[in-house]
């Protein structure tokens, strides 16, 4: 972190030697240059994957949207898609949530193959789910579209960065009392960014600490748990992943009549009345083997919920401990909504998008001080100051442009964000930084005000779910921030 | 899970208001000096602490805490950011204070070493404290592995900062590699879960 021009007071806090700082400085900065694209790219997509189950909703808004579905509901959409594809080796049936107002059924097969359904509230299937923006933004934050092993160690090795520089940026910020409320702007470019970059860095730390390492771990598990495995299962991750899965119920290819799930939620009525079912996830359905895993989640808990293990047979296995386990158990459930924010309501969620979006604005100012710096001490570096600046405004406008292509092109949003980005990156060979700025700017601004007319359009009249109706205004007020933006400099100037 | 806290989501807002409130009086205290400053920063913390205690009961043990310091962050930078002070970009600032990072001599070994030892070097050591917390230390096992498990990406980042700072490369180099082979070693000499 920089420091300002506020004149030095007497110290607070215990004086910190300045070579120490000097140090630690100047191992932030390493660390920030080195990693500074993977970070921005890891939060700016975790920003954005704040909202996916909003996006599912925005992408699929006709519904029907359901309040609740009774267990006979839940039974007939695990039937009928399970007649879609009777070769399927396992059925994900999702209950309504007031977050995920819809009832579905996933399926996926030896092949690979997957669909997933939706049914109204008697469990009829009324359509196919079809959510590709969603999903690519989704994979784009947790493995980067890379393959699973690989693009969650890459995004966990980010989130150690990450970890790294706040540890090495708080050591390296001895006024951090003193210059707590200190925000100036304009003047030299260096210091504007610095109290930006520690501003928000300060004042989010909380979160900051919080995202950075449940992403990290998250990220890491398949590397942790492949050395445990090592060091105690001669290399056997399914012993250790065993640990967290709760009773087993032990393999029978032999068939047996399909799994009621009618009779497996009156179990857990039967046995925990207070449970509020979110989904069940049948393995092996229509063999001796079969089970349901239920996932049930208590209100006031940071958890995903528990998950009770029912057999085909309808007899309750017993838990896996998400919620009444042992501490290990209950750390672990919290991780993804405390991750993502999904634990609190709305504002919660607003609140991790301003301050993911903060956390993505002090990566991209942690390089522009660098880059101000150089050129305070006469070694500028234009071409870098025109890529980054032109890295940094290609991702909204790829987002941007991928989810308006997702809506009216049959081509996979990974390759339009892709060729967005490179395209983006690539004008830094033909315009300065502020025209960059200003043009990637204006051009995502159009995007996203083209994107919601044409989602409008597109659904007309089948805007059943009012979450879509508040996802496009989101974008139409974004576009007009980022208009309003472009302004600012011409009435500086 | 969530949007359902419709009465859970205005709790949280309640409660981050308070933390807003303590940021404030902060602000003040912060401002300058006066009789009433010592008075300011007691309510200030005070209210915070209010806050933090409030949610433990109102919005539970883990949850709430977790509500508070997400909604209070946002309301102070929102806060922080309301004062915003424009400089005059014609006036030069009197002088600059800032620290600048050391410079180190440009050697392309020591770089590369520098590299190795924030990474793999620190990575392993990191994974050898977890994984000798998730075998030999006492508790359930899952606990055991889930500790140990969030101790790897700490440790391996707090590795990372220490090395990427320090000018003594041989001392990082001896003590990362003697925390890898004695953590390594216990786990693997005592082998079971």
């Amino acid at each position: 972190m920089d420091g300002s021009t506020k004149p030095a007071g007497k110290p607070i806090w215990p004086k910190v030697p300045a070579e120490f700082v000097r140090a630690m400085l100047a191992g932030h900065s390493a660390l920030g240059l080195a990693f500074a694209a993977l970070i921005y790219l890891v939060c700016f997509s975790g920003s954005i994957a704040v909202f996916t189950q909003e996006y599912t909703r925005w992408e699929q808004p006709a519904g029907p949207v359901l309040q609740a579905a009774t267990p006979q509901a839940a039974d007939r959409v695990f039937r009928e898609a399970l007649a879609h594809n009777p070769k399927a080796r396992d059925v994900f049936v999702q209950l309504p949530e007031p977050v995920r107002p819809r009832l579905t059924a996933h399926l996926d097969d030896a092949t690979g193959a997957e669909r997933t359904f939706v049914a109204d509230a008697s469990g009829a299937i009324v359509g196919e789910m079809k959510t590709p923006w969603t999903e690519f933004q989704a994979e784009l934050h947790t493995v980067l579209h890379l393959p699973r092993a690989w693009g969650g160690f890459i995004v966990g090795l980010t989130g150690v960065a990450l970890l790294s520089s706040l540890i090495s940026g708080v050591l390296s910020h001895p006024r951090v009392f003193k210059d707590a409320f200190a925000f100036r702007w304009g003047g030299s470019k260096r210091l504007q960014e610095a109290d930006l970059h520690n501003r928000i860095s300060v004042w989010g730390l909380p979160f900051h600490l919080v995202v950075s390492l449940t992403g990290a771990f998250l990220g890491l598990t398949v590397i942790i748990v492949g050395v445990l495995a090592l060091a105690t299962f001669k290399g056997d991750t399914t012993k250790a992943y065993a640990l967290f899965t709760g009773p087993k119920v032990a393999d029978d290819a032999r068939p047996a009549p399909i799994i009621d799930l009618t009779q497996v939620l009156a179990t857990l009525r039967a046995a925990h009345p207070e449970a509020r079912t979110t989904y069940l996830f049948v393995e092996h359905p229509g063999e001796r083997g079969q089970h349901a895993s239920v996932s049930a989640l208590t209100p006031g808990r940071l958890s995903r919920g528990e998950i009770y293990v029912i057999d085909g047979e309808a007899k309750l296995r017993g838990a896996v401990g998400y919620e009444t386990g042992n501490l290990g158990q209950k750390v672990l459930s919290a991780m993804t909504p405390l991750h993502f924010g999904w634990f609190g309501g709305w504002p919660v969620k607003i609140a991790y998008l301003l301050l993911g979006l903060g956390l993505t604005s002090v990566t991209s100012s942690g390089v522009a001080i660098w880059l101000a710096r150089r050129r305070d001490k006469g070694r500028p570096a234009p071409r870098w100051e025109r890529v980054w600046i032109a890295f940094v405004w290609s991702q909204p406008f790829a987002y941007a442009l991928s989810a308006l292509a997702a809506l009216i092109l049959p081509v996979a949003p990974v390759m339009v964000w892709l060729l967005a980005t490179l395209a983006a990156s690539a004008t830094a060979i033909l315009w300065a930084p502020a025209a960059l700025s200003l043009r990637l700017r204006a051009a995502t601004a159009g995007l996203l005000a083209l994107t919601v007319p044409v989602h409008v359009a597109l659904n007309g009249g089948r805007l059943a779910d009012p979450v879509a109706w508040i996802i496009d205004a989101g974008l139409l007020l974004t576009a007009v921030l980022l208009a309003a933006s472009l302004w600012k400099p011409r009435q500086a100037a | 899970m969530s949007g359902l806290l419709a009465l859970d989501a205005w709790i949280g807002l309640g409660l981050a208001l308070l933390t807003l409130g303590g940021a404030v009086l902060l602000r003040r205290a912060w401002a300058g000096a006066s009789p009433r400053r010592p008075w300011l920063i007691l309510g200030g913390w005070g209210l915070l602490v209010l806050a933090l205690v409030l949610s433990v009961f109102l919005l539970g043990v883990a949850r709430g805490p977790a509500v508070v310091l997400a909604l209070g962050s946002t309301l102070a930078l929102a806060l922080v950011a309301s004062g915003v002070e424009f400089r005059n970009a014609r006036k030069k600032a009197a002088r600059e204070l800032a620290l600048e990072p050391s410079e180190r001599r440009r050697i392309a070994w020591r770089g590369w070493l520098r590299g190795i030892l924030a990474g793999p070097l620190a990575g392993i050591a990191a994974l050898g404290c977890g994984l000798a917390v998730a075998i030999c230390a006492p508790g359930a096992v899952q606990s055991r592995m889930v500790i140990g498990g969030l101790m790897v990406p700490f440790l391996w980042a707090g590795g990372m900062a220490w090395t990427l700072s320090d000018d003594k490369i041989l001392r990082a180099t001896a003590v990362l590699t003697g925390v890898a082979v004695v953590t390594l070693g216990a786990a693997f000499l005592k082998g079971a879960l």
